[in-house]
């Protein structure tokens, strides 16, 4: 992947943009884009989930046991390894981090992830290389929540400064830049024994506006945007070709569901609708997915049919089959439920004309013109939508608290592949569970099979079987219809000719989850132009 | 002299206002039928504020007036604003000094007429039309449709002065305030409207309060003048009175301020007669 | 001679937004899907948008609806702000202050979170015709405390003119003569706020869209079609996307010389 002459190069520096200011430079109090960015190169972890391929592969760990009852696991620490300022690390180290990370006052949204019941964490320090960590009940998918906990030093004088990560952090100045410099100390080393990283160091501009990144780019100012949209990407394709990379599907889904809130203030006859599962298909078949994302996404995107995307590799079920696109198809799923096309206008059964509002972000232009193709798929079935583009605050209010709506359309990112980040969304009672948050028990048959489901995969440790619960999941979701998921969007990136090494992916962070390994070319004809 | 069993107007009047108390001290004047009273004062002495007094409108400089206006036989003072309304206009008129400024720039002058008939007057279009071509031909101005369809702009000073006149008399007042009507107008302008009051005087019996800073266009026209100076009344008297044995100091000083008088003493006065039925 | 070509340009485009339904190659909500983005062609005279709907189809729509409706909308600022400001400059007193002190109060106002709170009292499913027309009404309603002081202050200096003097001494009072005498003279006023109201309106419009509110997806007006502008990247590679700016301002410009002539000469 790298030829011996950028192996040669020194007083390499990478550039690209953070945007917006990092809050925080402790790693455990990270909840933002840009802290998480400096965290991820910056802090060294026990185990680390390969962003490539998706597995998780020891770090500072040289190898993890999880315990049956999925509360404790114990990690065999490499040896000899010290901080950036020398400070040497130990198992002090990993209970000290434990130790904050779970304590009540700090607030730390990454220790959040592990907290499962209530009760004491104990960590215990068998040897200089053997910890332990147990928690007060079982915590699913524990050995993968470590790929977020940078460990801290338990001694050193410069405190979270001191770090076990590719880089440090050597200058700051708010609102302009964050510079990061190698890390002597750092324990990698590539397959000929050299020591990692191979760049000097990493300046990151603070810059929000993504048309001045791009401007930037373009000159040859910054090596990388992590993240494009299609429409910059089709930009950039245009008139630097090669420097863009379509990674795919990400994790993230753009998806419309129908209000089935049964204390909703909505005609009982559209709850009906709403809640029948007939309808919900049949208005999926009628979407032309194959536009929305030729049209609205310029081909970066794909057509969605479940919850999990095809990028998840490991939990995503291949099995699943869509439903028939078209009219007739729609039309004749419709039919069963006694609706009826007359003159171009869909009636219930009792005569009602069948239409709805899809309320969905405004300034959002993706969703905007998605929603502008389903209105006119709809139509053909003689469907009337009406388009409502709202400010975020109140389309949540309408989402979560008055329910005063029909149908919506907004997307979910997913940060993470396990099922069990994804418990606030299924479970019928989650706050997140959208057609119909907060239920006090399951109101249909389907809802309470898969609570028993994510429940089932979430206190297993088998993988095997954990799978077979969330295919289920994922099944009975397409089945049900309860989000119409409309597509994946691809994860863009876009690199400059004069970075080697990058292997863009759909997991966050996309171009640069390589870091130690990047270089720089200085002679490289787009730099410093 | 020959005393009318009861003047038109008599008024006993104090005005003040906010910010300049005694404007008028304790004004008292008479005009008779028929008659024309001159009221002569430096600016600032009170003249307008007395005009306004008598229209009721001092309101809109939000003076407040004591006394009494005795205007054929009721206290306009103790009138309400809707009956006072009924009064201004048709029976009492007023021209100001400026035509330009007092004639609305934006309409054209027979809308401006019409709208002075309508505010008295209900009835055809064609009384409407009717009582304004004989209000312009009593004020010697062209009636044609061509004339009435002109704006203020379009018109000479003279002529404009003439349009407010027409309007001021559009429904035969008895009574006819005028202030300042002749101080914008050149010198023969100014002896042609004279002339015009004198007639309007002569056809319809109207009396006219004419005020004026300007002693001469006064005696030409009034048969009785009075002397504002500082708010009061200093002296009332015939005009050839006043011109022969001014008795104020201030009316002497006023007097012999004048240009000499031209040989023989006659004064160009209109002949007039005073109205005694 | 200009005043004629802009009546000219006026009437050239009313019948051709009125005649839409004939002229336009297209329906206005129309997707040719196989050809979204295009460039002019014999087919798209002025190309389609990021959904493939024809915009020389949409611009014409799109103009019969903003054309109708933003002047009406200026209209009805404009009458409210003559009315409100008008009538307290040439009252005084109390009604001047207890107006103005409402206009200031009204320009003061949190407006996005009063238009957030009536969005959220409006059904969400409207007709596309009342969401339009009450979108009007509202930028109407909305519009008319800026020159309603610009209003009053005229009206004030009316109040104790000579003018109003003589036409009191008149017997005229009252609404008569706030309408025939006031009116008269603060038209080139009331001319001057219409004409400012306008384009605003329209922009204003394409901005409610924002609250979920405006013209109503997928029909077009002039202001939804200038907010697509936002979306293109490069006008010198399409410069045809900027006709519906170019029709916005031959539009207002025309308007503007058609009418100034129209006023009473001073």
């Amino acid at each position: 992947m790298l030829s011996s002459s950028a192996l040669a190069e020194s007083g390499s520096e990478l550039r690209f943009c953070l945007h917006s200011e990092p809050k925080t430079f402790n790693p455990l109090l990270v909840a933002d884009d840009a802290a998480e960015t400096i965290r991820y190169l910056t802090g060294g972890v026990l185990v680390r989930v390969n962003r490539q391929t998706q597995e998780l592969e020891p770090e500072l760990a040289l190898s993890w046991k999880v315990s049956k009852d999925g509360r404790e696991v114990t990690f065999k620490l490499r040896k000899g390894l010290s901080f950036s300022d020398g400070t040497p690390f130990s198992a002090d180290d990993v209970a000290y981090t434990m130790r904050l990370l779970m304590d009540p006052e700090l607030h730390s949204p990454t220790g959040d992830a592990f907290r499962s019941g209530s009760g004491a964490v104990r960590s215990e320090v068998f040897a200089p290389d053997r910890v332990s960590i147990t928690f007060p009940a079982t915590v699913a998918g524990l050995d993968r929540l470590f790929d977020q906990v940078a460990i801290l030093s338990a001694h050193s004088p410069k405190k979270e400064m001191a770090v076990l990560g590719p880089f440090m952090i050597a200058d700051y100045k708010p609102g302009s830049t964050v510079l990061l410099k190698r890390n002597p100390n750092y324990w990698k080393t590539d397959s000929h024994g050299r020591r990692l990283p191979y760049l000097d160091s990493i300046r990151l501009d603070i810059q929000p506006n993504r048309d001045i990144e791009l401007v930037r780019f373009k000159r040859g100012e910054l090596d990388l945007i992590n993240s494009l949209d299609s429409e910059y990407f089709d930009r950039v394709d245009a008139t630097s070709p090669g420097l863009v990379h379509d990674a795919g599907p990400s994790l993230d889904s753009e998806q419309m569901w129908f209000n089935q809130v049964a204390a909703a203030p909505l005609p009982p006859y559209e709850r009906e609708w709403f809640r029948s599962t007939n309808f919900r298909r049949a208005i999926s078949q009628a979407i032309n997915r194959e536009d929305l994302s030729r049209i609205v996404f310029n081909g970066h995107a794909r057509p969605a049919l479940g919850p999990v995307s095809p990028a998840n590799k490991f939990w995503y079920n291949s099995r699943m089959k869509a439903d028939a696109f078209g009219r007739d198809a729609s039309l004749a799923r419709l039919a069963v439920e006694g609706f009826r096309l007359q003159d171009g206008i869909l009636r219930d059964e009792s005569g009602h004309r069948v239409e709805f509002s899809i309320i969905t972000n405004s300034g959002n232009k993706y969703r905007e013109r998605m929603a502008i193709l389903i209105q006119h798929d709809l139509e053909e079935i003689g469907i009337k939508v009406n388009i409502v583009t709202l400010d975020f605050p109140s389309l949540i209010e309408r989402i979560t608290h008055s329910f005063n709506y029909e149908a919506a359309l907004l997307g979910f990112t997913n940060v993470d592949l396990d099922p069990n980040t994804q418990m606030n969304v299924w479970l019928s009672s989650a706050e997140n569970h959208q057609w119909n948050p907060r239920e006090k028990s399951p109101e249909t048959s389907w809802e309470a099979e898969i609570d028993k489901l994510m429940r089932a995969q979430a206190s297993s440790r088998d993988p095997g079987k954990r799978k077979e619960s969330f295919d289920r999941v994922q099944e009975i979701v397409v089945e049900q219809m309860p989000f119409i998921y409309l597509v994946n969007r691809d994860s863009l990136s876009a690199i400059s000719a004069s970075l080697q090494g990058t292997v863009p992916v759909i997991l966050r962070p996309q171009t640069y989850w390589n870091a130690d390994r990047l270089t720089v070319s200085a002679e490289a004809g787009t730099r410093g132009r | 002299m020959i005393a009318a069993p009861e003047p038109l107007l008599s008024l006993r009047l104090s005005v003040d206002y906010p910010q300049k108390a005694r404007v008028l001290r304790d004004v008292r004047l008479e005009i008779g039928q028929g008659e024309i009273v001159g009221l002569v004062g430096q600016s600032g002495s009170g003249k307008s504020t007395l005009a306004l007094a008598i229209l009721g409108l001092l309101e809109m400089k939000d003076g407040k007036a004591q006394g009494a206006i005795r205007f054929r036989g009721t206290d306009l003072l103790r009138l309400s604003e809707r009956e006072m309304r009924t009064l201004r206009g048709s029976a009492i008129g007023l021209v100001l000094q400026s035509p330009l400024s007092s004639l609305n720039p934006a309409l054209k002058i027979r809308t401006q007429l019409k709208e002075a008939w309508k505010a008295h007057r209900k009835g055809t279009r064609d009384e409407c039309a009717g009582a304004i071509r004989n209000a312009l031909a009593s004020v010697s101005l062209p009636v044609e449709d061509e004339f009435q369809k002109r704006y203020p702009s379009q018109l000479s000073v003279g002529q404009a002065q003439r349009v407010l006149i027409a309007m001021a008399v559009l429904h035969r007042p008895a009574l006819l305030v005028t202030d300042e009507a002749t101080s914008a107008l050149d010198v023969i302008t100014q002896s042609e409207i004279l002339a015009l009051f004198a007639r309007l005087k002569e056809e319809s019996g109207m009396s006219i309060l004419y005020i004026s800073h300007d002693l001469p266009s006064v005696a030409g026209i009034s048969h009785r003048t009075a002397i504002l100076h500082e708010g009061e009344i200093v002296e009332c008297a015939p005009t050839d009175q006043i011109f022969k044995r001014p008795s104020h100091p201030y009316t002497q000083r006023l007097i012999a301020s004048l240009p000499e008088v031209p040989a023989g003493g006659t004064l160009p006065i209109v002949k007039t007669t005073a109205a005694t039925r | 001679m200009p005043r004629k070509l802009a009546c000219l340009v006026l009437a050239l485009v009313t019948a051709a937004s009125l005649a839409a339904s004939w002229l336009a190659p297209a329906g206005y909500a129309t997707q040719f899907r196989e050809a979204p983005n295009a460039p002019p062609s014999r087919r798209h005279l002025l190309g389609t948008d990021q959904v493939g709907r024809d915009l020389f189809s949409r611009t014409l729509y799109g103009t019969r609806i903003s054309l109708l409706l933003a002047p009406a909308a200026a209209l009805v600022a404009t009458t409210l702000a003559a009315g409100i400001g008008g009538v307290a400059g040439f009252l005084g007193g109390v009604p001047e202050r207890v107006a103005m002190s409402l206009t200031n109060l009204f320009l003061s106002l949190p407006w996005l979170f009063l238009l957030i709170t009536i969005r959220a009292l409006l059904p969400l499913n409207a007709s596309p015709l009342a969401s339009v027309l009450a979108t009007f009404l509202m930028l109407g309603l909305l519009g008319w405390a800026a020159s309603a002081r610009v209003l009053c202050a005229g009206a004030r200096a009316l109040r104790t003119s000579e003018l109003l003097l003589q036409a009191r001494a008149l017997g005229l009072h009252g609404p008569r003569l706030f309408a025939v005498h006031v009116i008269s003279n603060l038209k080139p006023v009331l001319y001057a706020q219409f004409w400012i109201s306008i384009p605003t309106f329209i922009l204003s419009e394409a901005n409610l869209g924002i609250l979920g509110l405006g013209v109503p997806e997928p029909m077009p007006s002039w202001g939804t079609l200038l907010k697509e502008l936002e979306g293109v990247t490069s006008l010198t590679e399409q410069p045809w996307k900027l006709a519906p700016l170019l029709v916005l301002i031959v539009v207002v410009t025309s308007f503007q010389l058609a009418l100034s002539r129209q006023e009473v000469p001073l």
